[in-house]
């Protein structure tokens, strides 16, 4: 058994790769011990394994109703058996409703990643092989996304937009592109002229074709490494906007309109509040670790490889 | 990159500590330690007053501070709020077509500045209101008064007797309850023309006086039991004793009005001895106060009602059985035993308790199975979706959230669309909106105000021009309306309290309101603070009889 796993590993691990895909492996578990060395990491992505686990299980796994609460008998309970993370002002169970907020929060989250990325990674690989004045332009269009604070730039398309779980995440994608033009413009300004991309136009490939095949996947790495830490931060954002009454609206358990309800009874029943604050904190925990992690697997200027 | 992120974080910390020094300030402004015995300070929510001037004010805590330093001709009776009493008048009596009132004036009554009241002083004060015709001017403009014939119709014949003349023989009890009203204040008239501004007239504004207007808007000219010393918006506002007060002088020297917005501050500040009342204060920290052995609470049912809304407009919603299904579907107990406990109390009319004619009736329980088979009447078995517009404000948010879950269980679902007051309350106006939950404060301190509010809409088209809460949702009652206007006009007063009662029935079973509950107004005291009473208005929450140990 040991044998056959030993070369195994020896079979990843060769300096001389037998085909594309043994080579791709070989890295991709490189990067991976790198990944788990490092504890912390590990326990990030534990975090984010855990949240996903909890949004695709929610029904089972939560033990009322996240919206049907009995206002009469079980308003604002302390902790305890029933109720393990007490009730809220309506009456329902908190840990319920944490349990189906996790689902907004990854929805939030993921929808902003897939959305904002992609823009911030087009308008930056483009901007740095043009050149000229398509840079000039889009990237004084970043610099005038970046000059406002995101949080009172997401305020102003949400007021704009209608308040709302879809239009907070339209306004916090908007808000967080910028930063990712900036990296992929970064990026390619390194590698647009380096041999391998003058040989492809060379050989007559086409300016989208270098962009979308040769350079992008060049910054694709950085790029994931910037919105994982990111994460934590859009997270905020949303739970920032839903506690401003703008994100989710009732009765959604978005953590950050949890926290807004709570607010109210901060002195004498601090765990309606406290529960979704714990939760914000722990997941933007998680998604931090789990970048820092991913940066120092990913990089590839890291290593010897 | 590494770098950007760092300086991302500090940020975000810098952010969060200067957030934190910020909550921290709030709730540690300036302490007093012990307040002096012969001064209540009290902490409130005063940033709603722009104005002090009587003529103009029709805001909440400025009612409280002109009741307390101004007198009107009468009074509410405290004992009895169905009935009034004498302030500056000693007597009244009206004449037999009902059209003329003639007052005769208390003698020797002396404003705070030592000019005497006189009848003189009452009519101008009338005049002046009627000419500046500020927000409130019109509980005296439906007598008939407009600013060409005010002279006549509210005018000083001697030193002592003045005489009200209005167009229509209305209910006596309507006319007086109206003169109770803080624009009916009596105004030191020497002092303020004193301080008027000469003014060129033009197309809007026909006098060549501005009345002390702009004096006015700070300063104080009345013969009240206080006087109003100083007044700095948003921060603080000061009463002390007039000493040319006619009845018995308070026991206080001064009163102090701070202004604090947070509940949980106020409480802080209450515990902490640094104020002796606090007026804003949440269920939670209310209850709280009360179980504490160093404080009281204190508490009077207000003229201000909460309802849920049905816009006619709305296919679903017009009908009957959907009407009565709504009310079968709020949880009157668990509301009323949390979410407005301390704040409120349950109540199904629309008139306030207490005031002339108020039935006390609360035939609707919460009932889903009734619900439903009213809904199924109405050939919505399945249920059906309606929008709620809903003000982002406590308790509304937290009844509307009820009122979701409730309701969701008949099969309604109910999108909740939050806003700010204005935002809500443009779209109502308008009448866009399916459900809409509001409140509605008495104008005055008589059952007209709300009748006419809920039980009454002369025109539902569009374009009308009298705007009742009945007109916003599209509630067309010929008949109520005939019938609201008959009991303005009832001199008997036994006969009106019922004609109003009626109304009050009639809306019950079958008006688009979902009526809530009932404001009550509560506040929290140290132990020391003796005799402190809220009264039914806000400018009856009398602090004169108020003493401290």
């Amino acid at each position: 058994m040991s044998d056959a796993a030993m070369t195994r590993r020896e079979w990843l691990l060769t300096d001389r790769p037998q085909s594309r895909l043994q080579a791709r492996l070989g890295r991709a578990y490189v990067a991976w011990r790198r990944f788990t060395a490092n504890r912390l990491a590990v326990i990030g992505l534990v975090i984010i394994l855990g949240l996903v686990f909890l949004a695709i299980f929610a029904p089972l796994l939560a033990p009322h109703s996240p919206y049907i609460g009995d206002l009469a008998k079980a308003r604002l309970l302390s902790p305890g058996p029933g109720h393990w993370l007490g009730t809220d002002d309506q009456g329902r169970d908190i840990l319920s409703r944490l349990i189906y907020g996790s689902r907004l929060t990854l929805q939030v989250v993921l929808l902003v990643a897939v959305i904002a990325a992609p823009i911030g990674l087009l308008v930056g690989t483009v901007a740095g092989y043009a050149g000229g004045w398509v840079d000039a332009v889009l990237m004084r269009i970043t610099d005038i996304f970046l000059a406002f604070p995101k949080l009172v730039l997401a305020l102003a398309f949400v007021a704009a937009l209608g308040p709302g779980i879809g239009n907070a995440i339209i306004a916090i994608a908007i808000t967080s592109w910028p930063p990712y033009a900036r990296i992929a413009r970064a990026e390619t300004l390194t590698v647009r002229n380096s041999d391998y991309i003058q040989a492809v136009q060379l050989m007559g490939a086409s300016p989208w074709r270098i962009v979308l095949r040769h350079i992008m996947p060049l910054c694709i790495s950085s790029l994931i490494v910037r919105v994982t830490l990111d994460m934590a931060g859009i997270i905020l954002t949303a739970a920032g906007l839903g506690f401003l009454g703008l994100g989710a609206q009732p009765p959604l358990p978005e953590w950050g309109a949890m926290i807004a309800s709570g607010r109210r009874f901060i002195l004498d029943q601090w765990w309606v509040a406290a529960a979704p604050g714990v939760a914000i904190l722990i997941v933007s925990l998680g998604f931090n670790l789990l970048g820092d992690g991913l940066r120092d697997a990913l990089d590839p200027r890291g290593s010897g490889q | 990159m590494n770098r950007e992120k760092i300086t991302n974080r500090t940020g975000r910390l810098l952010a969060g500590a200067a957030l934190s020094l910020l909550l921290v300030s709030g709730g540690m402004a300036p302490a007093f330690a012990e307040t002096p015995a012969d001064t209540l300070v009290q902490a409130w929510a005063i940033d709603d007053t722009i104005t002090l001037d009587p003529a103009e004010s029709f805001e909440l805590s400025p009612a409280e501070f002109i009741g307390n330093a101004y007198d009107m001709l009468v009074r509410l009776d405290i004992n009895d709020t169905t009935k009034v009493k004498g302030g500056i008048a000693d007597s009244w009596t009206v004449s037999d077509d009902g059209l003329t009132y003639t007052f005769k004036l208390k003698a020797g009554v002396k404003f705070a500045s030592g000019n005497p009241v006189t009848a003189e002083d009452v009519a101008w004060s009338f005049e002046r209101a009627v000419k500046l015709d500020k927000s409130p001017a019109f509980i005296l403009t439906q007598f008939g008064l407009t600013g060409d014939n005010v002279t006549e119709k509210a005018k000083a014949v001697d030193e002592s007797t003045f005489v009200f003349t209005v167009d229509k023989a209305y209910a006596p009890s309507f006319v007086l309850n109206c003169l109770t009203a803080t624009v009916g204040a009596v105004l030191d008239k020497k002092l303020v023309m004193e301080h008027a501004e000469a003014k060129t007239p033009s197309d809007e504004y026909k006098y060549d006086t501005d009345f002390g207007y702009g004096w006015l808007k700070t300063n104080y000219a009345g013969s009240g039991p206080f006087k109003i010393r100083d007044w700095r918006a948003n921060e603080i506002l000061v009463l002390e004793r007039n000493d040319n007060y006619y009845g018995e002088k308070p026991a206080l020297a001064r009163v102090i009005y701070r202004h604090v917005k947070e509940s949980a501050t106020q409480r802080l500040m209450l515990e902490a001895g640094d104020v002796d009342v606090a007026r804003n204060l949440e269920p939670g920290d209310l209850d709280a106060v009360s179980k504490n052995a160093d404080l009281a609470t204190t508490s009077a049912p207000k003229g201000t009602v909460y309802y849920i809304s049905l816009n006619q407009k709305n296919a679903n919603l017009a009908k009957p059985e959907v009407r009565e299904a709504f009310k079968y579907l709020v949880d009157y107990d668990a509301i009323g035993s949390t979410l407005i406990k301390g704040i409120g109390e349950i109540r199904q009319t629309y008139q306030a308790k207490g005031v002339l004619g108020a039935l006390e009736a609360s035939p609707y329980k919460f009932d889903v199975a009734k619900a439903k088979e009213l809904l199924e009447k109405a050939g919505l078995k399945d249920g059906f979706s309606v929008t709620f517009d809903v003000r982002n404000t406590q308790p509304v948010t937290g009844i509307a959230e009820s009122f979701q879950q409730t309701a969701g269980q008949a099969g309604v679902n109910i999108e909740i669309i939050p806003g700010d007051g204005k935002q809500t309350l443009t779209k109502y106006r308008a009448r866009n909106h399916d459900l809409y939950i509001g409140q509605w404060g008495m104008d005055y301190w008589d059952p007209n105000s709300n009748g006419e509010a809920f039980t009454s809409n002369p025109d539902n088209s569009d374009d009308a021009s009298v705007k009742t809460l009945a007109w916003r949702n599209a509630w067309d009652i010929p008949e109520l309306t005939a019938e609201s206007k008959a009991a303005l006009l009832e001199r008997d007063n036994a006969k009106r309290a019922e004609m109003y009662q009626k109304l009050q029935q009639q809306a019950l079973e079958t008006s688009p309101f979902v009526m809530i509950f009932q404001q009550t107004e509560a506040a929290g005291l140290r132990g020391a603070v003796k005799n402190y009473k809220l009264g039914p208005s806000m400018d009856t929450n009398f602090l004169a009889p108020v003493t401290k140990q």
